[in-house]
């Protein structure tokens, strides 16, 4: 391509910042480009738009206010610094005068001071912020081409005498797309289709070919989760597991069918508010789920609820305004036209959320919705099917099984008494004691002894005791039970405090006697039943609590129980339980007497039908029909008696039930914002305090921006969305193309990707980030477009390789002459070296996985409570899955993801920093993620890498650094190779060591000393600046 | 000076440990592998401070933070309040309570007043009354500045975790160590100038959880982070060569990886190459460093005893005060030790009881160890957690057991060491140990007072992020505790 006006030579080694110089070039002083950066770093804070804070009554953000004649002068006269306040103040020498004062730590510079000076007698004209004005075409009508964004990058170059470099040799170019665009390496076969393609148009092709992959989706949606703050964990006090996985699968999908970015932005701020919302637009609502929440218990629920809305406000604005409005959370902004009011009035898009203040720890935290998979419906339809035919077939049992109330049997029928005794002497057989305090004492006579050899005696200084909870038969729980045993209580150590626990699933059953000190179960209910005051000591004492008092009912099945006891000595001997069974009485006997036991009453678990005849009560006239149907539930679900008669029909229809609920139970769900159906009202929340409510606010947005336009009478999140997306909204394009700029080259045009306001960084191409946005827009919000437009240009296929004047020249690269050189994202390093490995599971989707991690990661930080304590890694391939897939857990996130600057998730990122660091270099040469893969790929080379050490080192160079090694490489590493492998020959322990680090089975037919030494050369590869930067 | 070595040596942000030895082409690399020192340069610092900072003489040179995380009881160590027996078990007046307490205990029909069940004595030539459940810590009195009255502005663990470690209730905020590794760096120059530990705690307690954002780095670059120092498997993450490789192994994979990485450099001509030709460097010093760091066999066995038998058992609360000693000595700025357990909703004596156990004793060896070696000057001893406990019991209230809830109205801290007065209390509480009565300290103010003895003035210590001057000490204005201070 030929640039005429662009002379190959000499760099013209020059430096300035273009802003001043191209000032200086035209002599025209900008509000925007030089005068507002000053005065909003230097005066704003006391001068600007928070009018709680602003000193003097002078406002110098807007002519009108800056000149109005104050008591000392007139702080602005266009035309004439000298009678103007402000310079008058910026030159004195007085400290007491002389602006901005000394305790506020800012001065201004000599250049500043002049440009200002310069400004004023030009007139002192203002400007609005120049992201707040629409865009435009500055420079050509038709930005619809490629060149055009070459152009206008290069008469940027032009005026800053910088030269573009040529294109990057192929190899370069592959690597450079494939990891743009899918996050992974290219693939031998992808290098050499490319390499081969004599096509004028290879290029654009090969770009097409990874934009067409599914791997593009996945590498697209990892820049967009860290801005959605996406996590598989609540991130905050317990940070328990949440399950929203379905919306990172969400993001993914919409980037690979390439859904335009506007029906993007509508469906996540507000699909749930769209005529007849498919499950796709419920599930991508997850984005404003993502913020973090809390369960810790004590928290006051309004101050949760404030917090959610400021996050979810804040992150809106941040993602698609580019704007930092949280600082008007607590006051007007400083430096950008958002009051305090209009970001409340933003909030409270957000602020009547339907999900609870409190997250409940639990996985699913409503609102929540079930991912139905396509043939949802008819398998449903199935298995209720089958269970119908189930519930008919036992209903005609039922009418065949001879049933004789005992309540109506004359004379009636006998009670019996039985009595069971669970402990004596020892625990029931199998079962797995444990203790807290001392080990167990099972002693014999002389000690205390009240039934058989031996009692237990349990001694601690505050709570100790003996207990099971797994491996004996269950203890059933008669009717009428009554739960009793004997205690000795010693004399010279009597304990505070005596507890009995019953287990039966959980631990919800006790009983205590004494001081209500053990603090187990909450107070007032059945798991913390008081039986009495302590029994006398130094002798033995029966006592005795009825069942139902801790909530043992007739039926339930006891897996464990314990002998508890605080500060003090207590022998407990012979436990056990009565029952007594009055058929007639029986509910579980009496169809009569369970009628009895239940009128009044609703019965959630009955059929709605009966649940009304049932609570009225026996005394009520029934139909013959109602009866029979009563009757039927009742020797079906109820009768104890009839239980044998009906238990094939009964064991086939509870086993449908079950299918049915396996079924809704494995289809996973996924959290989706809705509103409460009737609004909170909104206020403004003097300084930002949760309980500190001001002025009523409406939903609404900032004034400097369009109007929007609203649906209903009161504004909500989807007109917001639409606000976003109309065609007049100056924001939104031009934000959004900056990230996508800043994705592809490393940097955005707009350096502060976050900040588009007046403390943001001007962009370094104005009219190019226009030309984008404007473009974008017209294109439908095509994202796969826009990123082919940016991907196929000059400016993105230019070498990185530079001399060093030119890297001195411009040392971030802002102007564009070269190629883009920067290290790989941490997700991008890992999915690498697995790559390279062949080891990588390209499985896409699913709950989050959990890779090889070192041991006391989560461990050491969590809460006892915490279901995130324990990482187990996946089983399987599970450990090789792309990063992507890697669960995110907020307050302990993977180290290899933090240790390369991924963030914790807990709040937006638009931009990951790029760190280098020895612990980096620690983990890519020792981590056993990197190690594993270089000894697989160490088994690649010597099984498909040619037959001598030369071409193999040459099938490493290229699969590693797409290129074939240099001559000097070559020796280098076969010398290394061969010093290592004579180690390993001497020492096979240690080559053997070496190649079984990880989980996969090395290969056999591989000699033990070979593939060590080349597994060291593969870790030396992988380890290069070459492997670990996007060239 | 030249332009170009200018240039590099404003690519700070783009390191962890520094530009140490980046110097034009061979030169850096010949002093990185060790070989012909003659004539090089001594290194540049590998954490080196910001411009400008420290802003005035500093007292202290490094930080160790002792934050006992759950909030520990006030009343029961250190706020002796002995008229409180008179009130066992009656109603606390209701004109104390607020509106802000825990909904743990705000639905209580009553809050009876439980006084603390631990004997208290006096101590030292300043009289100071502690309990008895820190014999040890009661022979350090003369020593440190007992702040009564520090307050927060969170009640519950999470975000008053956060706001101690960062200066707000939001996660995201960087960590006071990230704060102090940004402006001051350290003079360590083969270890990380931020270390955390946390030590194991006491089966008994009630071990709320620690998250990564109190030693992370926020807003601020990743290698401000602190690296957390672990008791078990490798002490720095990665830090071991795997199974089968040894450092011969990893030494010649370096040579020729940095010949190659040079190579790319003449070739490419990127700085950050030279950068990570010297991290690779950095990260084979480590490899050693942290070993002979985590060594405590050439300790005394005087130094030892003073530490108490659990020092020898890695991963234990005395062998991390050990550490920190060691840390400091070898030049790095901050060390936080998190122990757990501290949150005594209910059972409160027999949790605190074995709190204080566990770490008694290794915290007042710490101070006597770094004044036996002239070191306290220099290094700033916190002690603390995130708030302190109710006055009345949470729970059951018997005359020897009792739990207590969250109060951030004012608990104990205390600073000993570079730049402060020892010996001294500061601040009163109300009879209930329920509101300050005299010189309230917020918990930002204890932070300016740190910042402040390491020379820094917190007001001016600032970055800007999200469109706001971000500070560690917040927005609102806040003070140094000039009493505090020697």
């Amino acid at each position: 391509m030929s640039r005429p006006w662009l002379l190959s030579g000499l760099y013209f080694l020059t430096c300035v910042p273009a802003g001043a110089e191209q000032a200086a070039e035209a002599g025209i002083v900008s509000y925007n480009r030089d005068i507002r950066p000053i005065l909003s770093d230097k005066c704003f804070a006391c001068h600007g738009m928070d009018s709680k804070k602003r000193k003097a009554d002078l406002r110098l953000d807007v002519l009108e206010e800056a000149v109005k004649p104050l008591k000392e002068g007139t702080p602005l006269v266009p035309g004439n610094p000298d009678a103007s306040l402000v310079w008058q103040r910026i030159v004195s020498v007085d400290p007491e005068e002389v602006m901005p004062p000394p305790d506020s730590h800012k001065t201004l510079k000599a250049e500043e001071k002049e440009i200002l000076r310069r400004w004023i007698s030009q007139g002192a004209a203002y400007q609005k912020h120049w992201a707040f004005e629409p865009p435009v075409h500055r420079v050509l009508p038709d930005p619809e081409t490629q060149p055009l964004l070459d152009q206008l990058v290069d008469a940027r170059l032009d005026a800053a005498n910088l030269i573009p470099l040529a294109a990057a040799e192929r190899p370069v170019l592959i690597r450079r797309v494939s990891f743009a665009l899918t996050g992974l390496p290219p693939s031998l076969e992808e290098r050499e289709q490319f390499l081969g393609d004599n096509h004028p148009e290879a290029y654009e092709r090969m770009v097409d070919r990874y934009l067409a992959s599914p791997r593009y989706g996945e590498e697209m949606a990892r820049h967009w989760l860290d801005v959605a703050r996406y996590a598989d964990t609540h991130g905050l006090h317990l940070d328990n597991e949440r399950q929203m996985w379905a919306y990172r699968d969400w993001v993914v999908r919409a980037f690979n069918n390439n859904q335009p970015f506007d029906q993007f932005t509508v469906e996540q701020l507000a699909g749930d508010l769209l005529p007849e919302a498919t499950q796709e637009q419920l599930i991508a609502t997850g984005f404003n789920r993502c913020n973090v929440t809390t369960g810790e218990g004590g928290s006051i629920d309004a101050e949760q609820l404030f917090r959610y809305a400021v996050d979810r406000a804040s992150t809106t604005a941040q993602t698609w305004l580019g704007l930092t409005v949280g600082c008007a959370a607590c006051h007007d902004h400083k430096y950008d036209p958002v009051s305090q009011k209009e970001f409340y009035s933003f909030y409270a898009f957000f602020h009547s959320n339907a999900d609870p203040a409190m997250d409940g720890n639990t996985l699913l935290t409503n609102p929540v919705m079930k991912i139905k998979p396509p043939d949802y419906q008819t398998k449903v339809a199935a298995f209720e099917e089958k269970r119908d035919a189930l519930q008919a077939a036992l209903n005609a049992k039922t009418a065949t099984v001879g049933y004789q109330d005992p309540a109506e049997q004359n004379p009636p029928p006998e009670v019996t008494e039985t009595e069971v005794i669970w402990f004596d002497d020892a625990f029931p057989a199998g079962a797995q004691t444990g203790v807290a305090g001392h080990p167990q004492q099972l002693v014999e006579k002389p000690a205390p002894v009240a039934s058989g050899q031996r009692s237990l005696k349990r001694s601690g200084e505050g709570m100790a005791q003996d207990y099971y909870q797994s491996g004996a038969a269950p203890l059933e729980v008669p009717a009428g039970g009554r739960v009793f045993l004997q205690v000795y209580l010693d004399p010279q150590d009597t304990p505070e405090e005596i507890m009995i626990q019953f287990h039966t699933g959980e631990w919800l059953h006790r009983a205590w006697w004494g001081q209500d000190i053990i603090p187990f179960g909450a107070v007032g209910t059945t798991q913390r039943f008081g039986a009495g005051p302590l029994p006398e000591t130094g002798k033995w004492v029966p006592l005795e609590v009825e069942a139902s008092s801790m909530g043992l009912l007739p039926g339930m099945k006891i897996s464990g129980i314990a002998f508890t006891v605080h500060g003090g000595t207590a022998y407990f001997d012979r436990l056990g339980i009565k029952g007594r069974l009055d058929p007639a009485t029986d509910p579980s006997r009496s169809f009569t007497a369970w009628r009895k036991s239940v009128a009044g009453k609703d019965l959630p678990e009955v059929p709605a039908a009966l649940r009304g005849w049932l609570k009225e009560g026996p005394d009520k006239e029934r139909s013959g029909i109602e009866l029979q149907q009563l009757r039927g539930y009742y020797l079906q679900n109820v009768c104890a008696g009839t239980a044998a008669a009906l238990v094939a029909e009964k064991g086939a229809l509870k086993e449908a039930s079950k299918e049915l609920e396996a079924y809704l139970e494995s289809i996973p769900s996924t959290f989706i914002f809705r509103d409460l159906e009737q609004p909170r009202d909104s206020f403004v929340m003097k300084r930002g305090q949760y309980d500190q409510p001001g002025e009523k606010v409406e939903p609404g947005t900032p004034a400097v921006l369009p109007p929007l336009a609203r649906a209903g009478t009161r504004a909500n999140r989807l007109d917001l969305a639409r606000w976003l997306v109309a065609p007049e909204h100056p924001l939104v394009a031009r934000v959004t193309v900056n990230r996508f700029w800043q994705q592809v080259f490393g940097t955005g045009l707009v350096k502060s990707s976050h900040d588009f306001g007046t403390q943001g960084d001007l962009p370094s191409h104005p009219e190019l980030l226009d030309g984008l946005a404007l473009h974008f827009q017209k294109s439908g919000w095509n994202v796969k477009g826009l990123m082919r437009l940016m991907l196929i240009s000059q400016t993105f296929r230019r070498t990185s390789a530079a001399p060093a004047e030119a890297w001195q020249a411009d040392p971030d690269n802002r102007w564009l002459a070269r190629g883009s050189r920067f290290r790989l994202d941490a997700e991008q390093l890992r999915d690498q070296a697995l790559f390279a490995g062949g080891l990588l599971d390209l499985t896409m989707g699913g709950r989050g996985v959990n890779p090889y991690q070192p041991p006391n990661i989560w461990e050491p930080v969590a809460y006892t409570g915490s279901n995130t304590r324990n990482y187990v890694q996946s089983a399987g391939t599970g450990v090789h899955r792309r990063s992507l897939y890697t669960f995110y857990k907020r307050t302990a996130p993977a180290p290899f993801m933090i240790n390369f600057d991924a963030p914790s998730r807990e709040q937006a990122c638009t931009r990951r920093e790029r760190s280098n660091t020895p612990l980096q270099a620690l983990q890519l040469m020792n981590d056993v993620q990197h190690f594993e893969a270089a000894r697989a790929l160490a088994e690649r080379t010597l099984l498909l890498g040619g037959a001598t050490p030369e071409s193999r080192i040459g099938f490493a160079c290229r699969t590693v650094l797409n290129r074939e090694p240099t001559e000097e490489e070559r020796v280098a590493l076969l010398q290394f190779q061969q010093s290592r492998l004579e180690k390993y020959r001497v020492a096979p322990a240690e080559a053997l060591k070496a190649i079984t680090f990880g989980t996969v089975k090395p290969s056999d037919v591989l000699k033990e000393p070979e593939l060590a030494s080349w597994t060291l050369v593969a870790n030396l590869l992988l380890n290069l600046d070459e492997a670990v930067t996007r060239p | 000076m030249n332009p170009l070595s200018e240039y590099q040596q404003l690519l700070t942000r783009r390191n962890f440990f520094g530009h140490s030895g980046l110097r034009l082409g061979g030169m850096a690399l010949t002093y990185l592998l060790g070989r012909d020192l003659a004539g090089a340069a001594a290194p540049a610092a590998v954490h080196p401070p910001l411009p400008g900072l420290p802003h005035f003489a500093a007292k202290a040179k490094a930080v160790i933070y002792l934050h006992m995380n759950g909030g520990p009881s006030q009343l029961d160590l250190w706020d002796y309040k002995p008229g409180l027996k008179n009130h066992f078990n009656k109603d606390l007046p209701r004109s104390f309570l607020g509106e802000r307490i825990t909904t743990m205990t705000s639905g209580q029909t009553s809050f009876p007043v439980a006084p603390s069940k631990f004997k208290f004595a006096q101590h030292g030539q300043s009289g100071r009354w502690v309990s008895e459940l820190l014999p040890h810590t009661a022979k350090i009195v003369d020593d440190i500045a007992l702040v009564k009255t520090v307050h927060t502005n969170a009640i519950n663990h999470d975000p008053a975790c956060t706001f101690l470690m960062t200066g707000s209730e939001i996660p995201g905020k960087a960590s006071l160590g990230s704060w102090i590794s940004y402006g001051l760096g350290s003079a360590a120059n083969d270890l990380p100038a931020f270390v955390a530990l946390m030590p194991r705690f006491p089966e008994s307690g009630n071990g709320q959880a620690l998250f990564s954002r109190m030693w992370g780095s926020g807003f601020l670059p990743g290698r401000h982070a602190g690296v957390v120092l672990r008791s078990a498997g490798d002490p720095v993450l990665y830090l071991e060569n795997p199974p089968g490789v040894d450092r011969s192994d990893r030494r010649a994979m370096l040579d020729v990886l940095n010949q190659f990485n040079q190579r790319s450099f003449e070739r490419v001509g990127d700085p950050d190459i030279q950068t990570r030709i010297s991290q690779y460097e950095m990260a084979y010093r480590l490899q050693a460093s942290v070993p002979e760091l985590a060594d405590l066999s050439k300790e005394s066995p005087a130094t030892l005893e003073m530490y108490g038998p659990e020092v020898k058992t890695p991963g234990s609360f005395a062998s991390s005060a050990l550490l920190a000693r060691r840390l400091v000595e070898r030049g790095v700025r901050v060390v936080q030790i998190m122990h757990r357990g501290w949150d005594s909703h209910g059972d409160l004596p027999h949790q605190l009881g074995n709190q204080c156990l566990d770490t008694d004793r290794g915290t007042a060896a710490l101070v006597q160890d770094l004044k036996q070696r002239g070191l306290l000057d220099d290094v700033l001893v916190i002690w603390g957690g995130e708030f302190g406990r109710t006055v009345y019991s949470q729970g059951t209230l018997t005359q020897e057991n009792y739990g207590r809830d969250h109060h951030p109205r004012n608990f104990c801290m205390w600073m000993a060491g570079g730049g402060i007065k020892g010996g001294i209390v500061h601040g009163e509480t109300d009879d209930f140990s329920y509101n300050p009565v005299a010189d309230p300290v917020h918990i930002n103010e204890i932070n300016a007072t740190m910042l402040h003895c390491l020379g820094i003035d917190h007001e001016r210590f600032s970055l800007k992020f999200q469109g706001l001057d971000q500070r560690l000490t917040g927005v609102e204005s806040v003070s140094v505790v000039k009493n505090l201070l020697a």
